[in-house]
Formats: C-alpha cells, sequence, structure tokens
C-alpha cells in the first residue's frame, strides 16, 4: 500500500485548474470531444477529463487490426467522427501520410523526452511495452530467466505461451527489436529465435489472451505484457527481471486534420498528457508512460529499462512473420 | 392495393439485394483496388498475392476438413436429438429444446474458451480428471482439427436442430411404418426411408453449418491458432493482422474462395432439391405421428441425451459461472472456491457501457428479430413456391453477405454506411444484422414452406381469399413453428453478434457482444463471464417469449 | 393362411383416463378370405390391425400366423413387422415421395434380396395386375390419389404375402372413385385367393367387399359373421344399428311359436323371426328395415303383420324418395320407389314379412 501514498499526493496536487483558460472555454463551447484509441481501460482518465474540465470525453476502442481501416474510411468519406487520436506509433505515422492528423503540440509536452515528440504532430506519451510474465505457483523467482536468452532453455518447452509470431505484428517488431536492440550478434538472435521454437510455444492470436493461460496454469511463463501483474491482480503474476532492457511499441496521440471540436481536442490532448492522467494510466492500467517519474505500480519496474523499438514497415513486417512462421514450423 | 406475385419477386431482390449486395459490392472493389480504403487504381495484386501463396493448398485442405467434419457432426447430432424427441418416448422431453436453444446463446469465443479450459492438454479439467482420478495416461488435445471440429460442431448444432426438428415433427410416420411391413429392418427403414424423405431439411441444416462454419472465427481461432491449424477465416485473419495498415482489399479477394463456395453450395442445394413437392410431408388431414416405445432402451438414451445436455449447457455455463466468481483463470480447487466473491458481477452492474450496451442489445434482438422475419416470410415463400430463375436469384442474395467470413463483411458494411446518413446509427446495426443473417430467419421458413402442400392454399384461393388473406389466415397458421424457430434463431444471433458490431458500434451504439469482446481484449475473463450470463439470461427471456407467443397462435396442438 | 387371436388386451393412458383399446378380443379370421374389420372411429379395429401386422404391441394376450405365434404375451414373444412377410395398404398410402413407382413397388423385393431381373419381372407384372403398366418411372408424387392408391396396393401384393392388410385404403377417394376401387379391389383379392384383413368404418364398402365381417365397438368383438348374416340376422341391437339403416322398436314377446316370435309393440301386435330363448314377457327390440316395408292399398297380402298410418314426411333423394310414416304416434323410417305417386298426408297400409321382422335382445 505504501508505494501509492506518493501517487495519490501527485494526484491531489496536479489538479491544476483546468477552466480559465480560452481554450477550455471555446471547448466548454463544443461540448464533447471524441477519442480513438487502441489503448485499453482509460475509461477513468475520460472520466476525470469530464469532472475537471465540464467537456464530455467520449472513448471509442478500436482494435490495432482494425483502426487504419476504419479511421481512413471515415476519413475519406469526411465523416471522420474522432478529434482525438491514439495508436501504436506505426498507425499514426501512416496517418499522419494520408492527412489526418493536425499539427498540434501542447504545453505539457515539455516534460517528455525529447524523441517522444519529434514532429510535432505525433505525441509519444508511452510504450506498450513486452516482457516475460510468469505465474509465481509454477516458477520460483530465482528459476525466472535472467536473460531473454534463458527462454531458449529447454526446460521450458511446451511451457510458453506467446502472440502468434507469424502474424501478431507487435510480436515480430518485438523478435526483431531484440535483434537490434539486444543482441550482441545477429547469430546468437537466430539462435534464440530458433531455441524459442525448438520450446514449441503455444500460440495465441494477440497479447489479450496470453495471461489467461499463465494465471491458470495451463502455461508456465509467456511472451506478454507486464501490465497485467495490475489489470489481472490478484493472479499469481510476476514479470522476469531481465538484466537487458524491456522493449515495446511507442504509443501516439494527436489531434485530428477536421477535427468537429478543435478546441476540446485540444484540451483534451493536454489533460490526457498531463501528469494526473499519466498517474491513471501507470496506476490503473500498468502502463509503462513517459511522464518522467510516474511508473507503474508493480514492483522493480520503476528501476528497469524500457526502450521505443522502431516502427518496421508492412513490407518488413511480413517478411519477418513469413520468417519466423518458417523456422516455428519447423521444431 | 398488395404486390402481386408478378411484382413480389422484383420487389424482394430489391430489397434483399440493397442489404446484401452493396456491402459485397465494396469489398468487391475494395479487392481490386490500389487503395486500403475503398475507390483507388485498379490491380490485379491482391488477387496474385492472395492465391499464389504456397500455403493456400494446405490451409484449404484443412478447412474442407474443418468444415465437412463439424458439420457433418452438427447435423448427425441434431437428427438424433430431433428423432428422440419428436418421435420416442424418451423421457424429460423439455430437456431438447433447452439443448437446442442454450448453445445459441453462450457467445462463441466463451464456449471455445470453456472448451479449452476443459480439454487443454496441460491442465484441463477433463484431463486433470483423466489423469489423476482415472490414472489414464497422455491427455486429449483440444488443440487438434478434432477438437475443432467439436467445439464447432456443438456451436452449429442449435442451428441443425431448429431445422430439423419442425420437418421431423411433421413426418408421416406411415412412410416408415409401411417400409417396416413391406420387410425393411430398423436400420434400412432408416436409411432408405427416414432420411431420404428428410432430405431438404437435413441439407438445409447441413449447408446452413458448412456456411456458418467456413465463416466461424472463435474456434479457429482460439482452439486452432494454439494448435497451429490453420484455417480460410483465421489465414484472412493474419492476412489482416501482420502489419498495422490492414489490408482489408486482400483479406475480401480471399474472402472471395469462400463467398464462391458458398453460392455453389447454394446452388447444389437447390438443384438437389428442386422438386419441392416431391417431399410434402404436411396433408390437410390431422395426423398424430406414433410414438415410437424405446422400452429398454429408454434410459440408456436418455443418459446420452442427458451427457449431451451436460456438455452442452451445463459445462459450459458452470465454466462461466466459475469464471465469473474468481478472481483470474484458475483451475477449480479449494484455493479457488475460497477466494469467490461477486466483484466482476458488481464491476459490470456499475459499469454505464455495459447497461447501455444491453439496452442495445435487447433492443437490436427484438426489433431486428421481428422486421427480419416479416422480410424471411416473404422471401421464402418466393424461394419455395414460386421457384422461379428469379426466386434462385433471390436465395443466392439472401445468403450473401452471409457467406462473407465475419471479420470481412463488416468492413463492407462499414465501407457501405460510411456513404450514407446511417453511419454510427444504431440503424447501420439493425440493418447490418438482418442483411447478414437472413438466412437464419429464411431457412426455417422455407423448410415450413416446402411442407404446406399447395393444395391447401390453391383451397383457400378457390374460396375467393386474396393472396394476402391466404398467407395469413392459411399458411401463416401452418408456419408458425418455423417462424419461431426463425426469430429466436435471429434474436439470439443479434443479441450476441460480434463481427458486424465490432465494426460499426460506435459510443451511444455499444452492444452486448463488443462489450464483452473489450473484456476479452483486456483479459477480464471474469466480468467477460459476469456479462455473458446475463446475457445468456436475456436471450433465455427472449426465447421464452417467442415460445409462448408461439403457442397463441398455433392452430394445431403439438405433443 | 388362417389367423388366430386370443385374449389380446391393450390399454392407453391418455389425459388419465385409461381407454381399452383391444379388450379380451379373440377372433379367428379364415385362411383365404377377405375379412373386414368393421366399426364406428376409436372401436379398436386399426389398433388390433396394427397388432396384427407387428406395428404396435398388445399388453397380453396371443397372435398367430399361418400357426406361428408373433405375438404371445405369456411366453414373451415379438415378431417385428418386417419378419412377419404381410402385405399392407395404409390409409394414407404412405406411398414414398422420394422414389418412383417402379422403386416404391420394387422395395418389399429387394428388402428380400430378390435378384435384379426377377424384381423387374415381378413388379411388372404387379403393376400389370394393378394397371399400372407404363407407370414404372413416374414419380410417385405425380400420381392421382387412385394411382397412389393402386401403388400402394401393388407394393403390397409384389412379395406375394400370405396375408395382406388394408387400414381404410379408400377413405380418402372421392365417391365414385371409391366405389369402381371396392370392385376391383374384390375382383384382384378374389383372383389372388389371399388371406386379406380390411379396416373401414364404411358399411356399404364392408358389405360389398367381405367374405365376413366382424363387428367392434369399445375394443370389443361384439359380432361376426357373413355380410348377410350381419344384415339379416344380427343379434345385436348395435349392430343391426350400424349395419344399416332400420326402424328399432321396444317390443313385450308376447307368445312362443315354433316357426315365429310373437311380439307386441307401438305398432300393435306383429309376427316375427324366432328368437330362441325368449319366453313371454320377456322386453326385446323389434328391427325393421326400411326395405322391407311394402306399401299395400289392396288386401292381398293378407292380414299377417299389416301396418296402417300415415305419411308424415317426405323427401326426394333421386334414387328413392325417404320419408317417415306415423303409427299411433310412431315415427317409421321408409323408402319409396322414386316415381311413387304418394304424397305427404296421404293414409298408408304397410306390410312386412315375419322373416323381415328381427328380433334382437337388448
Amino acid at each position: 500500500m505504501k508505494k501509492f501514498v506518493p501517487f495519490l499526493l501527485i494526484m491531489a496536487l496536479s489538479t491544476t485548474a483546468w477552466a480559465g483558460n480560452p481554450v477550455a472555454e471555446e471547448a466548454k463551447a463544443e461540448g464533447k470531444a471524441s477519442f480513438y484509441a487502441n489503448i485499453t481501460a482509460i475509461e477513468p482518465i475520460v472520466e476525470a477529463f469530464g469532472e475537471d474540465t465540464g467537456v464530455k470525453g467520449e472513448y471509442t476502442r478500436i482494435s490495432t487490426s482494425k483502426f487504419l481501416a476504419t479511421v481512413l474510411t471515415e476519413f475519406q468519406a469526411g465523416k471522420l467522427m474522432a478529434d482525438v487520436l491514439q495508436a501504436p506509433l506505426p498507425v499514426m505515422e501512416l496517418l499522419k501520410e494520408k492527412g489526418v492528423l493536425a499539427p498540434y503540440r501542447p504545453a505539457e509536452a515539455d516534460k517528455y523526452p525529447e524523441w517522444a515528440s519529434k514532429d510535432g504532430v505525433i505525441q509519444q506519451f508511452g510504450i506498450e511495452y513486452v516482457g516475460l510474465i510468469y505465474n509465481t505457483e509454477l516458477v520460483k523467482p530465482e528459476d525466472a530467466p535472467k536473460r531473454y536468452q534463458d527462454l531458449a532453455d529447454p526446460k521450458w518447452k511446451d511451457r510458453i505461451v506467446m502472440a502468434n509470431p507469424a502474424s501478431h505484428a507487435t510480436t515480430i517488431s518485438w523478435l526483431v527489436g531484440l535483434k537490434e536492440n539486444v543482441f550482441e550478434s545477429e547469430a546468437e538472435w537466430m539462435d534464440f529465435v530458433k531455441g524459442l521454437a525448438a520450446n514449441r510455444p503455444m500460440f495465441v492470436k494477440s497479447f489479450g489472451p496470453t495471461p489467461a493461460p499463465i494465471e491458470s496454469g495451463e502455461k508456465a511463463i509467456g511472451i506478454s505484457m507486464p501490465k497485467y501483474i495490475i489489470t489481472k491482480a490478484p493472479a499469481p503474476l510476476d514479470w522476469a527481471r531481465l538484466e537487458q532492457p524491456l522493449m515495446g511499441t511507442p504509443r501516439g496521440i494527436a489531434i485530428a486534420a477536421n477535427a468537429k471540436h478543435p478546441n476540446a481536442a485540444k484540451l483534451f490532448m493536454d489533460y490526457f498528457l498531463s501528469q494526473k492522467s499519466m498517474n491513471l494510466l501507470a496506476s490503473k492500467v500498468g502502463e509503462y508512460v513517459l511522464y518522467p517519474g510516474v511508473f507503474p505500480p508493480i514492483d522493480g519496474m520503476d528501476k528497469a529499462k524500457v526502450i521505443p523499438i522502431r516502427e518496421l514497415s508492412d513490407e518488413e513486417l511480413a517478411k519477418w512473420g513469413a520468417e519466423f512462421k518458417r523456422i516455428f514450423e519447423m521444431s | 392495393m398488395y404486390a402481386k406475385r408478378s411484382t413480389l419477386t422484383p420487389t424482394l431482390i430489391a430489397i434483399v439485394g440493397f442489404l446484401t449486395v452493396c456491402p459485397v459490392a465494396m469489398l468487391v472493389i475494395g479487392s481490386f483496388s490500389t487503395n486500403l480504403g475503398t475507390l483507388g487504381g485498379f490491380t490485379l495484386e491482391k488477387y496474385i498475392q492472395a492465391y499464389s501463396d504456397p500455403e493456400l493448398l494446405d490451409i484449404i485442405v484443412n478447412t474442407l476438413i474443418f468444415v465437412v467434419g463439424s458439420s457433418f457432426l452438427a447435423t448427425a447430432l441434431a437428427l438424433f436429438l430431433s428423432y428422440l424427441n419428436n418421435r420416442t418416448d424418451i423421457p424429460f422431453k423439455f430437456m431438447f429444446r433447452v439443448i437446442s436453444i442454450i448453445p445459441m446463446m453462450i457467445p462463441h469465443i466463451l464456449f471455445s474458451v470453456s472448451w479449452v479450459l476443459l480439454l487443454n492438454p496441460s491442465n484441463g479439467i477433463i484431463n486433470l480428471f483423466l489423469r489423476q482420478v482415472l490414472g489414464m495416461e497422455g491427455a486429449l488435445n483440444v488443440y487438434s482439427l478434432h477438437g475443432m471440429i467439436l467445439v464447432e460442431a456443438l456451436l452449429d448444432l442449435p442451428i441443425a436442430y431448429l431445422i430439423i426438428a419442425p420437418a421431423m415433427a411433421s413426418f408421416d410416420v406411415a412412410l416408415e411404418e409401411s417400409s417396416r411391413v413391406c420387410g425393411g429392418s430398423s436400420l434400412r427403414t432408416l436409411f432408405r426411408i427416414t432420411l431420404p424423405v428428410l432430405r431438404p431439411a437435413i441439407m438445409a441444416a447441413f449447408i446452413l453449418a458448412l456456411v456458418r462454419s467456413l465463416a466461424s472465427f472463435a474456434v479457429p481461432s482460439v482452439i486452432g491458432m494454439p494448435g497451429r491449424i490453420y484455417v480460410l477465416s483465421t489465414h484472412i485473419y493474419r492476412a489482416v493482422s501482420t502489419g498495422f495498415s490492414a489490408d482489408y482489399g486482400k483479406a475480401a479477394a480471399l474472402g472471395m474462395i469462400v463467398l464462391a463456395s458458398s453460392i455453389t453450395l447454394i446452388y447444389l442445394y437447390r438443384f438437389m432439391t428442386r422438386e419441392g413437392e416431391k417431399y410434402v410431408t404436411i396433408s390437410s388431414r390431422g395426423y398424430r405421428p406414433t410414438v415410437i416405445r424405446l422400452k429398454g432402451a429408454r434410459y440408456p438414451l436418455f443418459a446420452v441425451v442427458g451427457l449431451l445436455s451436460f456438455i452442452l449447457i451445463v459445462l459450459p455455463v458452470l465454466v462461466l459461472f466459475y469464471t465469473s466468481m474468481v478472481p483470474y483463470s484458475m483451475v477449480p480447487s479449494a484455493k479457488a472456491f475460497s477466494m469467490m466473491s461477486w466483484r466482476h458481477w458488481i464491476a459490470v452492474i456499475n459499469d454505464p457501457i455495459s447497461l447501455l450496451s444491453l439496452k442495445n442489445s435487447v433492443l437490436l434482438g427484438v426489433g431486428g428479430a421481428t422486421l427480419g422475419i416479416f422480410l424471411s416470410i416473404f422471401v421464402a415463400y418466393v424461394i419455395v413456391k414460386v421457384r422461379t430463375k428469379a426466386s434462385g436469384l433471390l436465395e443466392s442474395l439472401s445468403f450473401l453477405s452471409f457467406s462473407f467470413p465475419g471479420i470481412v463483411i463488416g468492413v463492407g458494411f462499414m465501407w457501405f454506411f460510411v456513404q450514407t446518413p446511417l453511419y454510427a446509427t444504431i440503424w447501420a446495426l439493425l440493418i447490418g444484422y438482418i442483411a447478414t443473417y437472413l438466412p437464419y430467419g429464411v431457412r426455417p421458413l422455407a423448410s415450413a414452406f416446402v411442407q404446406v402442400h399447395s393444395h391447401l392454399e390453391e383451397s383457400s384461393l378457390v374460396c375467393g381469399a386474396s393472396r394476402v388473406q391466404t398467407m395469413r389466415r392459411i399458411v401463416i397458421p401452418l408456419l408458425v413453428p418455423g417462424i419461431v424457430s426463425g426469430w429466436i434463431l435471429m434474436a439470439t444471433m443479434f443479441v450476441r453478434e460480434l463481427t458486424l458490431s465490432v465494426v460499426l458500434s460506435r459510443p451511444g451504439t455499444e452492444v452486448l457482444a463488443v462489450q464483452i469482446l473489450r473484456f476479452s481484449e483486456d483479459g477480464l475473463w471474469g466480468r467477460l463471464s459476469a456479462l455473458g450470463i446475463i446475457m445468456i439470461f436475456i436471450s433465455t427471456g427472449l426465447v421464452v417469449l417467442a415460445s409462448w407467443v408461439g403457442a397463441i397462435f398455433k392452430p394445431i396442438q403439438e405433443e | 393362411m388362417e389367423i388366430q387371436i386370443e385374449n389380446l388386451c391393450k390399454r392407453y393412458t391418455s389425459g388419465g383416463n385409461t381407454i381399452n383399446a383391444l379388450d379380451e378380443v379373440n377372433l379367428t379370421i379364415p385362411a383365404n378370405q377377405i375379412f373386414t374389420l368393421l366399426g364406428p372411429s376409436g372401436c379398436g379395429k386399426t389398433t388390433l390391425l396394427r397388432c396384427i401386422v407387428g406395428l404396435e404391441s398388445p399388453d397380453s394376450g396371443e397372435i398367430r400366423i399361418g400357426g406361428e405365434t408373433v405375438w404371445s404375451g405369456k411366453d414373451n414373444i415379438y415378431v417385428p413387422p418386417e419378419k412377419r412377410g404381410l402385405g399392407m395398404v395404409f390409409q394414407s398410402y404412405a406411398i414414398w415421395p422420394h422414389m418412383t413407382v417402379f422403386e416404391n413397388v420394387a422395395y418389399p423385393l429387394q428388402t428380400r434380396k430378390t435378384d435384379r431381373n426377377v424384381i423387374r419381372e415381378k413388379v411388372a407384372k404387379t403393376l400389370a395386375f394393378v394397371q399400372l403398366e407404363g407407370f414404372e418411372d413416374r414419380p410417385a408424387t405425380k400420381l392421382s390419389g387412385g394411382q397412389q392408391q393402386r401403388v400402394a396396393l401393388a407394393r403390397a401384393l409384389v412379395a406375394e404375402p400370405k396375408v395382406i392388410l388394408f387400414d381404410e385404403p379408400l377413405s380418402n377417394l372421392d365417391a365414385k372413385l371409391r366405389e369402381e376401387t371396392r370392385k376391383d379391389l374384390r375382383v384382384f383379392l378374389t383372383e389372388l385367393g389371399i388371406t386379406a384383413v380390411y379396416v373401414t368404418h364404411d358399411r356399404i364398402e364392408a358389405l360389398a367387399l367381405s367374405d365376413s365381417i366382424a363387428i367392434m365397438d369399445k375394443g370389443r368383438i361384439i359380432e361376426k359373421g357373413t355380410p348377410k348374416d350381419i344384415y339379416f340376422r344380427s343379434e345385436h341391437h348395435f349392430v343391426a344399428d350400424f349395419i344399416g339403416r332400420t326402424n328399432l322398436i321396444d317390443a313385450v314377446v308376447t307368445a312362443q311359436e315354433p316357426s315365429a316370435t310373437i311380439v307386441d309393440c307401438a305398432l300393435g301386435s306383429l309376427r316375427c323371426a324366432p328368437l330362441p330363448r325368449t319366453n313371454p314377457g320377456d322386453k326385446v327390440v323389434l328391427s325393421l328395415r326400411p326395405e322391407f316395408l311394402r306399401f299395400s292399398d289392396s288386401d292381398k297380402d293378407g292380414p299377417t303383420n299389416r301396418i296402417s298410418g300415415r305419411i308424415d314426411s317426405l323427401v326426394f333423394i333421386g334414387e328413392a324418395l325417404e320419408g317417415e310414416v306415423l303409427v299411433n304416434d310412431t315415427s317409421l323410417f321408409v323408402k319409396v320407389p322414386p316415381d311413387s305417386e304418394l304424397k305427404e298426408g296421404d293414409p298408408i297400409s304397410i306390410t312386412v314379412s315375419p322373416a323381415n321382422c328381427l328380433l334382437l335382445t337388448k
């Protein structure tokens, strides 16, 4: 309980005066801000936004695989209903290319790392971090992997669950990210991938279904997201403290070019990037956010190194997907 | 006054065509377009990519085994159950109605997950039981083609049952009796007389199950993917999910093979049943099928049915309820029971979006099914009784969006609705539902129409009644069982509809299944199960309502 | 083949009531005869037929066909219908809609594993017999009612069963066709010389077709005999009434003579056909069939059984004039030749021969 005290304090202090500035007044007149996002369980932020600003936040959840199709369809028909959009960085980049997004740099952006807002359009605020999650009833902390390479150990044979490396874009990017950021050489990395394949992991369609088999003990460990330790509490889940950094796809947010509620859009983006929102995101959903000093309440996560991975183009994803499919099917 | 036969068919073709062709046309355009959205430069690239994949052959073979296997099993089980129910003195007949309905109310994804909890090779409950209690070696592996076939068959069983049972109920038993007297054994009678006479209903059930399992995604993704068994629907999913700019045009290109097979199947079905009059089984004289005394086999057979209902209803619902009570996915144990609480239920009941989605789903279920059945009556009438080239076209149209894989057709509807003011309204969902699931209304009604002898209609026409009156006074009362079946199929489908809803629902038009999907994407199985059970209760209410209304209008008492 | 039925019982429960469908039925159906079970609906005749053919099982008793026990309650014997080697024509014909005429008729032979050529030959012969040559390839549903009926008959006959059973086979035909088919059927069956058990509720059909008739009511066989026996010499009130229109009048025996029984009734004192085992003072019922009532204005018939009355009503029905004659406030149903000059209100004198005054026990 103790570790929550600082958060509560910060939250209490951070209730800045949202009313009063001109954007807020205009936004109030516009009435609402529509928010399309792939990130899950952010209702608390949307609610808090409504309470603090008097502008209604409307959250539409669109999964990554349908995000681009939905937004582009609406955009091309001139019916984009979103004022603010949030998606994995590669999707945001594509939307920017199509002219869906408008430049806007909130004041709060200054508090974020410089690399997180390089173009003045897309603001990166978090990392969809991937880790090795294990069942604490089946695996003792000392037996958990210390390095990624440990996952290739035959002791994990038939005990791993992961999203399908042939099709799940984030997992593909993550595997390629290991090659580029973690492993010393490509050969060493290839040994790891082949070793992992030889352990015959069970495939599911995305990260969503990865924690259930670990919780229930069907599998002992998985390539999954540490945020589930928060959202699935009190499930017996913990993350493997690795010597190497954790990696993930950056999450971006931006306002829409033809937003129906342009001021509300700005206000929402401001609010979303505020420390209060980021605290909520970290504490309620277990997200890894880029706001300095805000960490998810997962033991040891404040000390972990979490790095963004390079965006892979769809051609690269397809190429590597096919490659992983071949490697994993051989075993 | 009323549309005469000459204008009825074109009117229906226009309505049904508008409903089903538009989204499919958008998909066809998309599949030939360079653009990710709809219109763009012409290209064949998407087809070349989709069909030059060397893996495709394996996938097609898997798909065939999966689809034919599960449809066969579902139809055989439906026949077995409806035979026992309608023709024998098996006890506790009310159970059959329940067996046939309940699995339709359980979201397929939940049903599949329950089976994973029961039958996964590591710690599936049944496997633990076999190993620890019976000391058996090895494990039953649900992550296999067999497992997929089993679970899909159980999911498609209700559809098959609701189509076969009415035909079985109106079967003239003298046809079987005369075979027995002619020296045919019970088995010969079954294969030479009973099954061939019931062929239209059996074929309808089988084909509907085929089309349904071709488009099925829950079982292939939850059970097939972990077993690394890919069928067309998961192959298509892979095509759209690999990469961030999901190309639904390519998915649509792949979907065309499914569409083509479905349309072929429908034509095949029409060809095989083209002599509609052959299968007239209701004549105007009242008769009562004699009940076959099972005697010694009564309780063993009931045990089989009991086991089936246990597997179909009790087990998944128990697993659901259990999951809704424990804090996270866990194998039943003393610890699990000590940690049970109502927390997920409380969370769901306090969630305003869940409540809104409940309201919307009930509205769509009742309104959609009612409108859908109304349209289905006319469509089925034209398909069965008019039987011209145009009515063949109408039948194919009614199957069009139904036979497209769900993840793709949803996008087709989105591409279509965004061009209209209906986009992002609840009407878009309503229209999309009716258009996609029209066969659920048309099929049971068509089987019912097949059984209404044209003499019955003609005698009424001679009596001076107009065609409308003929429909209302003579035909509709005979169709009541079909109407009730169709309404139930549609209403329960709409209450749990996912594939379209997930693309078309927007704030304010959330529906149950979308909310369930959100919970599943967040891995919140507890809330998902709680909402799932609420959904089952709602569907049960709708089924009871439909049966009650049906009983009021039914002219002849059954059983 | 002879059919023997002993102490057959079958009960149904329906809505809490127990119904005796068959109540201690004892019956011998002689070989090579057309035997009809006649009775009102619900009398148990169809149940009895279905028990013989094996589609239903009685509760107790015994059935033997040609000496072989096919059902026995006490010995626990049940031969299923397909092993009894019978032929049957159903009320709805039960023509299989998914087969052609040939396939329908060939079926009983196929179940007996007959050689293909023999099948073709026998089907052709049987179809010729029922006058359906050339219909082989017709779908069974594309036939008229009469043709379907003959397909059903051909199917029942083709395997040359020793016994053929009919369950109201003519009830779905229109009146004219029914008459013709009835005649044909009698010819067919007589020609074949096999045992035929025929169930009907139509008395004319039964009388015209049968060698013997058994009348059933409430699960029991009431009377058995040739059509003429049943018609002229039935012993039961119910039978006399059921087998044809008759005037039933309460009477009291006044004297027993060797050649006649004298009764007193509302029509006066009448000489009747002798009813043995009755004594003066016994209450009986007099049955006077309208066709035996003779109208006479002269005295040439003599004074025996002369009844005087007045025509109360008269209706022209084509083949006759039907009406009622009032005799001492008792109404008599009468039939008059259609060309008669009689009209309502005319006084009339009726005679009836003592042989046609049938006395029934009450």
